[in-house]
């Protein structure tokens, strides 16, 4: 019931644009520290808001939505809404296809194993690293482990 | 049956009920509509966010612009009471 009344409230088309620009300005956070831990301050965010989408059942939807923003026009290819959300929020001069589908691949990683009261930082540090939960999900959940089973 | 909100995002909220309490020239309306209303308002202005909290329900919290303006309001407060109190 309790999350009917969250669900049955629309994420609209503003609130999608505020979202992206929260995600935009994390992306400039992160270029502007020089923490190593610093992706995580723009990854955090990026797994919080696919997270609720993906339980809400919404993810695909809203990733479509937002490649259209940014496109200004409908697309017709939409990658996965880890990926579609990096494409649209950060600087795709700093961040080419491998590295986007690296870090989308580690965060559906997380999406899959991370206890929902672990920091994703946290989470991901203690699992060896981003490379590794990447490599992680494709051996575990991704087109590898689907070549194996079939 | 509630929605779950951080304490920031609550303050904020309680005002924002009050004054569309003021508002309502009598017209009466479900408590959780209005709430529901403000929520889409906020949530479109930048001020809340949704996220999944550590029992996987979808939850409210306060986004970190609105963090920081509520810290400001909070520092300005005690600097004028520290003010005062010379």
């Amino acid at each position: 019931m309790l999350r009917n009344l969250s669900n049955r409230i629309a994420f609209t088309d503003p609130a999608l644009k505020v979202n992206l620009e929260r995600l935009e300005q994390a992306w400039d956070d992160y270029q502007s520290c020089r923490d190593r831990d610093g992706v995580y301050r723009y990854l955090t965010p990026v797994f919080e808001l696919v997270s609720w989408w993906a339980h809400g059942d919404i993810a695909e939807l809203y990733a479509r939505r937002a490649m259209r923003r940014k496109a200004g026009r409908p697309v017709d290819h939409v990658p996965e809404p880890f990926a579609a959300i990096i494409l649209c929020t950060a600087d795709p001069e700093k961040v080419d296809y491998r590295t986007r589908s690296k870090w989308s691949r580690a965060l559906r990683y997380a999406v899959k194993f991370k206890r929902l009261e672990e920091p994703l930082a946290a989470f991901i540090k203690r699992k060896g690293g981003i490379n590794k939960c990447a490599t992680r999900f494709a051996r575990r959940l991704g087109r590898a482990a689907q070549n194996i089973d079939h | 049956m509630k929605f779950r909100i951080d304490k920031a995002l609550q303050q904020y909220l309680d005002e924002a009920l009050d004054a569309a309490r003021l508002k309502r020239n009598g017209v009466k309306r479900a408590q959780k509509a209005v709430f529901a209303e403000i929520l889409t308002k906020a949530e479109a202005a930048g001020d809340a966010m949704r996220y999944l909290d550590a029992e996987g329900r979808i939850a409210w919290k306060a986004t970190p612009r609105l963090r920081e303006v509520l810290a400001d309001l909070e520092a300005d407060a005690r600097a004028d009471d520290e003010h005062e109190a010379v």
